[in-house]
């Protein structure tokens, strides 16, 4: 294996690079080390045989193990996109706009726990809760605030919001309206994964049935309304961070899914209507190899899912995007400084695995939300990997590697043997309500922790390198007088909007909710614009839908 | 010995229960008993489970920040409830200088990110039998003799033995008007003596001198958790001149035993010592 190697290639690849030349637009004439040694777009074996290309192929070819495009990283870097959001919309507007001005080039929406659990700032179930892990959203009026100035069609925007999807993205799109900008043309990713919510991160409402029609709905609606928006973003990064091994972290979001795929299916959509606009987020966690093996057995195991199960035939729909976030769990609160380090390793491993977007976290997340200095420290990770390391400047530098194949093809395999397990099970959401995948995470979260306890496992500076006085570390103190004025805008806007018109709206959401043949997106943004707020549209759902 | 029993609970709306499901199974490989609430507790609905299932400890475990609100509304209802008695300790993603606050708001103690496991299962072990023999203390024997009570017709006549041949000096002289005696307090390094000198022929220690003459008239045992063991003395059969504590000379809570249980000796019980740690 040299620099020759690509010289090499068949002129059937030759060929297929000269043909679309959109996708070849590279950042640079020529990529060359620092003794200028030229670096190829990619490297191969001397032989390509038709093993390899199964296993591997050519990057932007099936089965993609190589990577989904065949320029990756040589023609655009990932999209840095930092998850953020606290307090109220005013106060996440000004972060947003901070971030976009430092470079970063997509939003990512974090909502407060009230909102993504459908309840009201004003709720007694919100206490103590509101504007903490993310910014609340109570109402429209709140949207327009959290978006004002920022051009919805000039960013991509994406929102960790899962039960009470479809209706932040309904707020999404009515924002959108209101600058005038189409909703044909609005950017995005909604996380919409309900299944990992029942596995792991635990902000379900609805049970399991009616909230994948809610998801099927929204596929439906997006698939002819928003074609550029994501619709779900299949999350194994909370199944990870609550304690699963990679291999684990894998199967079960491969099998998730396809219980999404299945469930559309159902709905009588077509596997290519809706395959294009799913996303993947997986966790970038310590084991370097690992983690860059998983990430390539991720794109081989899905594409060939589509392609032989679903009978998929575009491209797009075999083609598995996922966005990257270093693993939370991974963080220490003991000498929180080592975390820049913990996070510049595992993004590596995401860029090496062909991320399309990644978050790094921030050093004191272990311990609060991050300040403005280390959420930038986290950013500049990133910005420090894709301009000053090279690793860029060529497509899947470590395929090849006899130890990354072999990791590839084990992970593949383990994977696989999960998902026959919960095939046998009668599919994913038979499996999560037999508590089959929390079972096996938790039994893995309790092994890992006992082996940090017993010291086989070392955690810098927790069970070796301590310090007898742990310095102290600014941190972010969220101001609670805004809880205050949050609940003051809400009653604001119940007192001034059109109350029969709420009524109206909500009484016709329920209709349609009950009525599992309507598309219920259209009701929603309904009562999204005369300003029905996210704990009334989903009480009325819960009324119909019942809760979990 | 019973098991110490231990609710593990989520307060607010985080999902984020690989802590809480950890420190649940640790606790249970020591050797407790631990009941899991599930997601999404009120600290109302905390406090209703802990007093029904009888729990020694709650751990409460929050990652959303909302610590500060809903740790010490927990604390605060197990007050209204008057199960204060339970234990609460917590943790999660709790800032260093918040754990301080929550501390001095009764919350027991707050294990942050990387304690490991059997150290807070120690500490709770710890934590519910200090708890338990506090409450149970009245089961303990007495600390030690906090004085000897002796009546003399004079005091002044009496100290001349403890002064000229013992060096023993007079701390303080107290009349005590109810009980018409005239106490004077000769410290030692351990123990105090007490001579009691009756003000007239009306009160207890001018009837005691009468029958018995001058004398030993009584011992006095230094304890915690006065009224409680009262109340257990009480249940047990012995009979009590004092059903609740009074102040007594020496400036702290006192009660007297009858002598019929003590074999002619009246016992005076002291509460030299408050509930709140001490020995």
């Amino acid at each position: 294996m040299g620099k020759d190697r690509s010289t090499e290639l068949g002129t059937d690849q030759q060929s297929e690079r000269n043909e679309k030349k959109t996708d070849v637009i590279e950042r640079k004439e020529q990529f060359k080390t620092s003794s200028s040694i030229p670096i190829e777009r990619v490297y191969l074996p001397n032989q390509i045989n038709g093993m390899y290309m199964e296993k591997l192929g050519l990057p932007g070819q099936y089965p993609y193990t190589r990577g989904i495009r065949r320029t990756m990283y040589r023609g655009r870097y990932w999209t840095m996109r930092q998850y953020a959001g606290f307090g109220s919309a005013s106060e996440t507007n000004k972060r947003f706009r901070y971030l976009l001005e430092q470079g970063q080039s997509g939003l990512s929406v974090a909502f407060d726990l009230p909102t993504q659990i459908g309840y009201d700032s004003d709720d007694p179930m919100a206490l103590g809760e509101v504007g903490k892990v993310g910014v609340a959203i109570d109402t429209l009026d709140d949207m327009e605030l959290l978006f004002k100035g920022i051009s919805l069609d000039k960013v991509s925007t994406s929102m960790t919001i899962n039960a009470p999807a479809a209706i932040l993205l309904a707020m999404y799109i009515v924002v959108a309206e209101k600058q005038g900008v189409s909703q044909k043309s609005i950017k995005g990713t909604i996380q919409n994964d309900i299944l990992k919510e029942y596995i792991a991160r635990g902000t379900y409402i609805f049970p399991p049935q009616p909230s994948m029609r809610m998801i099927t709905d929204i596929f439906a609606y997006c698939s002819e309304h928003t074609p550029k928006f994501n619709t779900i973003s299949i999350s194994g990064y909370h199944i990870r961070e609550a304690g699963s091994t990679a291999v684990q972290e894998l199967a079960f979001t491969l099998a998730n899914a396809m219980a999404y795929v299945d469930a559309a299916l159902k709905t009588g959509l077509s596997v290519d209507q809706i395959a294009p606009r799913i996303a993947f987020f997986f966790n970038g966690h310590n084991q370097f190899f690992e983690e860059i093996a998983k990430f390539r057995a991720a794109r081989r195991m899905w594409a060939k899912i589509m392609k032989e199960k679903y009978g998929a035939e575009k491209e797009k729909s075999m083609q598995l995007r996922f966005h990257t976030q270093v693993a939370g769990s991974t963080l220490t609160a003991q000498q929180p400084d080592n975390n820049i380090v913990r996070v510049a390793i595992q993004a590596l491993a995401a860029v090496l695995g062909g991320t399309q977007s990644l978050h790094t976290n921030a050093k004191d997340e272990a311990l609060s939300l991050p300040t403005e200095e280390s959420a930038q420290i986290a950013l500049r990770t990133q910005q420090i990997i894709a301009h000053e390391t090279g690793v860029t400047d060529t497509v899947d530098p470590l395929g090849g590697s006899y130890f990354i194949e072999a990791l590839t093809d084990e992970m593949e395999k383990e994977a696989t043997a999960y998902l026959k397990e919960i095939d046998k099970r009668g599919g994913a959401v038979s499996a999560i309500e037999q508590q089959y995948m929390q079972r096996e995470i938790q039994r893995n979260a309790y092994e890992s922790n006992k082996k940090v306890e017993v010291e086989e496992d070392i955690v810098v500076g927790v069970n070796k390198y301590q310090l007898e006085e742990e310095p102290q570390t600014e941190l972010l103190r969220i101001d609670e007088a805004f809880v205050e004025e949050q609940v003051n805008r809400i009653q604001h806007i119940r007192n001034s909007r059109n109350n029969t018109e709420v009524k109206n709206c909500l009484a016709n959401l329920k209709h349609a909710a009950a009525d599992s043949s309507v598309n219920i997106m259209p009701y929603i943004i309904a009562a999204v614009k005369e300003y029905c707020t996210v704990g009334e549209i989903c009480h009325a759902l819960r009324e119909v839908f019942g809760e979990y | 010995m019973r098991k110490i029993r231990v609710l593990v609970a989520k307060p607010g709306l985080d999902g984020h229960d690989r802590g809480a499901l950890i420190i649940s199974q640790a606790l249970r490989d020591a050797g407790m008993e631990v009941i899991y609430t599930g997601l999404r507790q009120t600290p109302k609905k905390i406090v209703k489970a802990a007093i029904q299932e009888d729990v020694d400890a709650i751990g409460l475990s929050s990652l959303s920040g909302a610590h500060n609100v809903l740790f010490p509304e927990v604390v605060k209802l197990l007050k209204t409830e008057n199960a204060e008695d339970i234990l609460v300790f917590g943790g999660g993603v709790i800032p260093y200088e918040d754990i301080k606050n929550l501390e001095q708001n009764g919350i027991k103690k707050i294990f942050t990110p990387g304690t490991s496991t059997k150290t807070i299962a120690a500490f709770i072990e710890k934590a519910v039998m200090e708890k338990r023999n506090g409450q149970l203390g009245i089961l303990d024997p007495p600390n030690g003799i906090d004085h000897i009570g002796i009546a003399v017709r004079s005091i002044d006549d009496a100290l001349l033995f403890y002064r000229n041949h013992f060096s023993i000096e007079v701390e303080k002289v107290v009349e005590v008007e109810s009980q018409q005696v005239k106490v004077a307090f000769l410290p030692l390094t351990n123990c105090k003596l007490e001579l009691l000198e009756p003000l007239s022929d009306d009160g207890a220690i001018a009837k005691f001198i009468n029958k018995k003459g001058e004398g030993i008239h009584h011992i006095a045992f230094s304890v915690n958790s006065l009224q409680d063991r009262l109340d257990q003395l009480k249940k047990e059969g012995v009979k009590l001149i004092n059903e609740t504590p009074k102040n007594g000379a020496g400036g702290y809570p006192i009660a007297f035993l009858h002598p019929k249980n003590a074999n002619g000796v009246l016992v005076e019980l002291c509460e030299t010592h408050n509930n709140e740690g001490d020995e």
